[in-house]
């Protein structure tokens, strides 16, 4: 048999599997709470609220510029605890590797997990592996679960939302929709754009402690428009964004206008939404600017009274609705 | 008591529906009374008029015939009942007091030009309306733009806010008067008043002084956003290209053509200096709706070459309220009259919104204070194959009231497409269109679909019970009708298209239409627009279409031509120099269809055409590369035989590629390539309706699509059709673009 790739062997319980957990994943994620032999973990007494996330990740393809599934399982895990104003203390990961994945590739994946893990101060606690019949998974999927305590002065949440309150982008929107999208088309551009993907702890650590911060989120799926509408819809308000002040990468640009994608629907990684009261919005972004992530923080836009929905301030005077993404959009006006 | 059969009295009842309210019906049939010495009285009731009449036999009969004969210009008097009555105790003719029952049988006038009699005063200087700019009487005024709710009485309208003074109030409840409960009356001591500001200076509040800074600021090159009836226009001096540019550069507005305003002179002489005006062209120009009216713009005409460019016919129109009278009048030249929006948003309405939204492209603004409560563009026309055919529905024409070949068991609101939006409310036998809405991705255009949505229902008191909406699930109103809760009639656009067509002709049984746009949803989830569809309403099936291509980039495609272009060529394995800069990613992206959607619409080809021929390669505005491409043409061109054979669907299809070498040859003329490619297509679409009569009877053809304002193309291709036995038919009363879909949505949804 090919030793390079993973068998269904490497997930039968025998010898194959103990290699596998032993000379990949314990290698890389060894820590002193890592126990490969226990079936759980034991984690030291912590003061303070516990804050807990679980996370699948099923991205292709598996490698990308800036990132990879690993990384993004840790930063994707990390910044659900973060954005909720906890600081990340622990993870356990699952992985659910198909027949026939490359075992360099699982190993350099395996790598970049402990890098991320080390980079975001988390530690891999518990952790799981699964083979499945070649056909049936991307690859490898990722399940991870996250613990944290509790930093921020009060429970963040949609609806300490108020009207007037400024809404906050820490960096520029798109870049990780447009580097996957790019890398798994196989594009010539390829490279051109890297993914943002990264913890947002260090952001949301910069802000938590400000009492008019209302509520932050990390907008992955669907993009910055997409969270627009959840805090559109979870109070009725109308939230006011101003296009030419949405920050967007010149190559980011670039791509969306060729390929007509909109970049303000496209996955960040890195990236945090914050509403906060307008008073203390300068103070915020001040604070995200001192950050090397969070040079590109921007004000964006503003809460109001409803009716619930996002509303686009163009360049020349228009007003414009963003609608909510479509499974599939369909041109409307061709 | 008069009632004496032996003296030849005799009495007659009369029941009058049709347009007959709001439109001074009720003097006039008084009036008539009088001059017959007819007793009795007649009364407004739930939509309709009674009338009770009672006096010599042969004046009854004089007098019935005179009530269709002479009724007021306005009116549209249909005749429900007429008997026979016994005779009565009665002295004198009296108007009764309105009797309010169910609305639904009740009309809502659209807004009226100011009639000659008003003008006479308006210029009169004896008179107490001297140049006063919102007179009006029963004959005329505004209507549609200023009814908060029926029954039309002063207080249900936005001069409710305006006592009237005694002058006025004698004339309100003068029977005689013409003015006899014109709701709207109004003279410069009781009535709105204009108001001259320029940001950051005080207001001029005296209509006299406003009037004249107004005209100082137009001659001084400033555009001057100006409210009338249905909204605000943003006008500037037509002759002076500085100006024209500046409101192009702010509004943006880079190339869509302008309209332009005459001022009223008997003969038109200052008009027709500027374009040839047909007579078909003249009538509609003059008539009630005073619409915009596309026509030839002349060489030499003495206008600033930015009103239009790239296009040779320019959209003219004549004043229609005494406010534009007045200002043409003092002005004493063309002015542009574009509409006071952004982008494709409803005109704006409301002083303080047109400060805030047109203070970057508006210089000065008159307002005034008549609120208006909703708003209504200027229609506009296009003379095509010897008619004038709508091309927007707006402020005098809509909202527009047709008869449905069908009884509605249940009432039913159809709700239309995602640009140029219109409503359409449906019961019984009615159907009522509303005016143009616009772009519905606008805050302002969300906003006034809502709005005309529940007010076409209030006002006519009819509740839906089912909606009908467009086949694609992202349309703002197909969410919208989601969101209602309400049964919901789902129509494929083209199918729309077509039976929008076939409503205006219910006597015609079997049709082939040729639905040609720029695109929408199709049955087969690819994006239509090139196909001929064969049948009747709610059967429509595909009999022909246009080999389909991969549009590259979703919505961009519409505003960027290139793509088509790029599209065509990449599919023909043809390379086109023409690409920009990131083409090449985009070419990949085509080769795997990402964001690239399958289509057939005849639009496209037509973007194409007109970029791959060099003449654009962006558009600044829906349609501009059909448009440049039809001006672009020169004489009459032999066509190039498009190949024509059965897909794999069983539908004809025709095959665009032997036209690329052709737009593609940098040695023949821009004029020598678009004329060919439009004789090229109207010939395809003979070629289908030949093929399709092989196999189908067919003798009706209709064309239907946005495409079809095309007046190159459309009077090629009926020509073709008429001369080979065809009976060809096109949009009357609707426009052929997507501002019909409602109407073709309610044929579609049928009688359930």
């Amino acid at each position: 048999m090919d030793d390079t790739r993973i068998s269904l062997a490497h997930g039968n319980g025998g010898r194959f599997m103990r290699e596998l957990i032993e000379n990949v994943f314990a290698r890389h994620f060894a820590n002193p709470l890592l126990d490969v032999q226990a079936d759980a973990a034991v984690l030291p007494p912590v003061a303070g609220e516990l804050m807990m996330t679980t996370d699948g990740f099923t991205v292709q393809p598996l490698e990308f510029p800036g990132g990879d599934i690993g990384a993004l399982a840790v930063h994707g895990t990390v910044n659900d605890l973060a954005v909720a104003g906890a600081r990340p203390l622990y993870l356990s990961l699952g992985a659910i590797i198909e027949e026939g994945l490359d075992i360099a590739q699982l190993e350099r994946i395996a790598a970049s997990i402990a890098a991320a893990a080390q980079a975001a101060g988390v530690r891999i606690v518990a952790g799981d592996t699964k083979v499945v019949g070649r056909g049936e998974g991307g690859g490898l999927y990722l399940a991870a679960t996250g613990v944290g305590v509790r930093e921020s002065a009060v429970a963040l949440g949609m609806a300490r939302i108020q009207p007037g309150d400024a809404v906050l982008v820490s960096g520029p929107v798109g870049d990780h929709g447009v580097a996957v999208m790019l890398a798994r088309e196989q594009f010539g551009l390829r490279g051109a754009v890297r993914s943002d993907a990264a913890s947002v702890y260090p952001l949301t650590a910069a802000v938590s402690a400000m009492d008019g911060l209302r509520f932050m989120r990390d907008p992955t799926r669907g993009g910055l428009a997409t969270v627009a509408h959840e805090i559109s819809r979870a109070g009725g308000w109308e939230l006011r964004l101003r296009q030419a002040d949405i920050p967007v990468r010149a190559a980011v640009r670039t791509v969306c206008d060729m390929l007509g994608y909109d970049p303000l629907y496209l996955a960040c990684e890195g990236r945090v939404v914050a509403v906060i009261d307008a008073a203390q919005a300068e103070t915020a972004l001040a604070a995200w600017r001192r950050l090397p992530q969070g040079q590109g923080a921007a004000r964006i836009g503003s809460v109001r009274q409803g009716p619930a929905r996002v509303v686009l301030e163009t360049g020349c005077g228009g007003e414009r609705l963003l609608d909510e993404l479509e499974d599939d959009p369909l041109p409307r006006i061709c | 008591m008069r009632a004496a059969p032996d003296s030849g009295e005799a009495a007659h009842v009369w029941a009058v529906g049709g347009q007959v309210q709001g439109v001074g019906f009720r003097p006039f049939v008084y009036r008539l009374a009088q001059r017959f010495r007819l007793n009795g009285w007649v009364r407004n009731r739930s939509g309709h008029v009674d009338i009770f009449t009672q006096g010599n036999a042969q004046a009854l009969v004089a007098f019935g015939e005179a009530l269709f004969t002479e009724a007021p210009p306005l009116a549209q008097p249909q005749l429900l009942a007429s008997d026979p009555a016994p005779c009565r105790p009665l002295a004198g003719f009296t108007i009764l007091a309105s009797e309010e029952g169910g609305k639904t049988a009740a009309r809502l006038p659209p807004d009226m030009p100011v009639c000659d009699d008003c003008l006479r005063e308006l210029h009169d200087p004896a008179g107490r309306r001297y140049r006063y700019p919102f007179i009006n009487c029963t004959q005329c005024g505004p209507r549609y733009t200023i009814i908060a709710r029926l029954p039309y009485d002063r207080p249900h309208t936005t001069l409710a806010g305006f006592p009237l003074c005694a002058d006025c109030r004698r004339e309100y409840e003068d029977p005689r008067d013409r003015r006899f409960h014109a709701q709207p009356l109004a003279c410069p001591r009781c009535g709105p008043q204009l108001t001259f500001s320029v940001p950051g200076e005080p207001p001029l509040a005296e209509t006299a002084t406003a009037l004249a800074a107004v005209v100082a600021a137009l001659r001084a090159g400033v555009v001057v956003a100006v409210k009338g009836v249905g909204g605000y226009h943003l006008l500037c001096d037509a002759q002076q290209t500085a100006a024209v540019e500046r409101l192009r550069q702010t509004k943006p507005r880079p190339h869509k053509p302008l309209a332009v305003m005459y001022p009223p002179d008997a003969g038109l002489a200052r008009l027709r200096r500027d374009v040839w005006l047909t007579g078909e062209e003249e009538a509609r120009l003059r008539d009630s709706a005073r619409p915009i009216v596309l026509a030839a713009k002349r060489p030499a005409a003495a206008l600033s070459p930015a009103i239009a460019p790239g296009v040779n016919d320019i959209g003219v129109l004549l004043p229609y309220s005494p406010l534009h009278h007045l200002l043409l009048e003092d002005f004493g030249g063309p002015l542009v009259a574009t509409s006071g929006n952004i982008g494709g948003e409803p005109v704006l309405t409301a002083n303080g919104d047109a400060e805030r939204r047109l203070g970057r492209v508006a210089g000065a603004f008159l307002h005034h204070n008549r609120p208006i409560q909703r708003p209504a563009d200027d229609s506009v026309y296009r003379v095509i194959a010897g008619a004038a055919r709508p091309l927007r529905l707006g402020r005098g024409v809509a909202p527009l009231e047709l008869t449905l070949p069908f009884e509605r068991a249940r009432p039913l609101l159809a709700v239309g497409g995602h640009l140029k939006n219109t409503l359409a409310l449906a019961w019984g036998r009615r159907v009522v269109i509303s005016p143009h809405i616009g772009d519905l991705d606008t805050v302002r255009g969300r906003e006034t679909f809502v709005q005309t949505a529940a007010d076409l229902q209030a006002l006519y008191g009819v509740r839906a019970e089912a909606v009908a909406c467009d086949a694609h699930p992202g349309y703002a109103a197909t969410r919208w009708a989601k969101d209602s809760g309400l049964p919901m009639v789902s129509v494929w656009h083209h199918f729309a298209h077509a039976s929008a067509l076939a409503g205006e002709y219910p006597e015609i049984g079997e049709w082939l239409v040729f639905t040609w746009d720029g695109a929408g949803y199709g049955a087969d989830g690819a994006l239509w627009g090139g196909e001929a569809l064969l049948g009747a309403p709610r059967r429509w099936r595909r009999a022909a279409t246009f080999r389909p291509f991969f549009l590259p980039g979703g919505e961009r495609a519409a505003r960027e031509p290139w793509r088509s272009g790029a599209a065509l060529a990449w599919e023909a394995g043809l390379t086109w120099d023409g690409l920009p800069e990131g083409g090449a990613l985009l070419h990949d992206a085509w080769r795997r269809r990402v964001n690239c959607s399958r289509t057939s619409a005849v639009g496209r080809l037509f973007d194409a055409a007109a970029a791959l021929a060099g003449l654009l390669r962006e558009a600044s505005f829906e349609g501009q590369g059909g448009m440049w491409l039809e001006a672009a043409c020169g004489s009459e061109a032999a066509p190039i035989a498009l190949p024509l054979g059965k897909n794999g669907a069983g539908a004809w299809q025709s095959d665009w590629s032997p036209l690329l070498p052709l737009l593609l040859d940098s040695g023949r003329a821009v004029g020598e390539k678009a004329a060919i490619f439009h004789a090229s297509l109207a010939y395809a679409l003979l070629a289908q309706a030949r093929a399709a009569r092989r196999e189908h009877p067919i003798d009706a053809v209709g064309l239907s699509g946005g495409v079809f304002q095309n007046r190159r193309l459309t009077e090629q291709a009926a020509g073709l059709l008429a001369a080979d036995g065809f009976s060809v038919r096109l949009a009357r009363r609707l426009p052929c673009n997507d501002g019909g879909l409602c109407f073709g949505q309610l044929i579609e949804a049928g009688n359930g």
